[in-house]
């Protein structure tokens, strides 16, 4: 088991405790906060937990403080690499405005999926909401 | 501390709960168990769109159906004391059966005198 500087253990969450991770949920979110503790389900507990809302190339972040996470909706996790971060070429906004942002590019995809689940309802397929979940 | 036990340790706080259909319930923590399941009080619950409400006295949440706590601070706090507690308990219990035992196994020589009771038998 080689404990490099890029994880490649398998041995579970244990060395990911205490550390700064990104967590990405089947519906889309992403959280980002310090692992706290674990179990055989992967459900999470993190402490000082953001949630990061990327529309474009700007981003929001907001405080959410405690979150426990049932570990079946986790899609994938990973440390956050603090040097990486500070080079990240996105733009912050403020609350308001990423979430006015999120809002309208969720409004445009619906009008999208809606035209698409027409056509293919026309052409005699079955509409299935499974895109939704990132699983 | 196990996810499940830091929720058994927020027991009469209040948080907040969003299952997996987006619903939110926002309410103070009766009880839960190890399925995750929980019942909550004077709760309020929220449509995924959230433009609709309701005022439930109490609720019941099937655990399965959870997606995510969002749990007040406060609460890391508690934990560290309640884990301090457990530790002292598990301390004091040991020793008290350990006394208990060689008293009981010495005046009365049942089955086995050399076992000395239940602390010391490990």
């Amino acid at each position: 088991m080689d404990s490099g500087p890029y994880f490649t253990t398998s041995s579970g969450l244990i060395d990911s405790i205490d550390k700064k991770l990104l967590i990405v949920l089947r519906d889309g979110r992403k959280l980002i906060g310090t692992l706290r503790s674990f179990d055989q389900f992967a459900n999470l507990v993190l402490q000082d937990t953001i949630e990061r809302i990327y529309v474009g190339n700007c981003y929001g972040d907001i405080p959410r403080g405690i979150f426990l996470i049932r570990g079946e909706n986790v899609v994938l996790l990973g440390e956050v690499d603090e040097m990486k971060e500070e080079r990240i070429g996105l733009r912050q906004l403020p609350v308001e405005d990423i979430l006015i942002a999120q809002r309208e590019e969720i409004e445009l995809k619906q009008k999208l999926e809606k035209v698409r689940s027409k056509a293919l309802h026309e052409r005699g397929f079955c509409i299935d909401n499974s895109a939704n979940d990132l699983y | 501390m196990l996810p499940l036990s830091l929720l058994h340790t927020a027991a009469g706080h209040p948080m907040l709960v969003e299952l997996k259909n987006g619903e939110t319930f926002n309410g103070h923590l009766v009880n839960c168990d190890n399925w995750m399941n929980l019942t909550l009080r004077e709760v309020i619950q929220t449509s995924p769109d959230g433009d609709r409400f309701w005022r439930l006295p109490e609720c019941y949440i099937r655990g399965n159906t959870i997606k995510y706590l969002n749990v007040p601070e406060e609460i890391v706090d508690m934990v560290k004391e309640d884990e301090n507690r457990q530790r002292q308990g598990n301390g004091r219990g040991r020793g008290r059966g350990r006394e208990n035992g060689r008293s009981r196994g010495s005046s009365q020589q049942r089955g086995g005198s050399n076992r000395g009771g239940r602390g010391t038998s490990r």
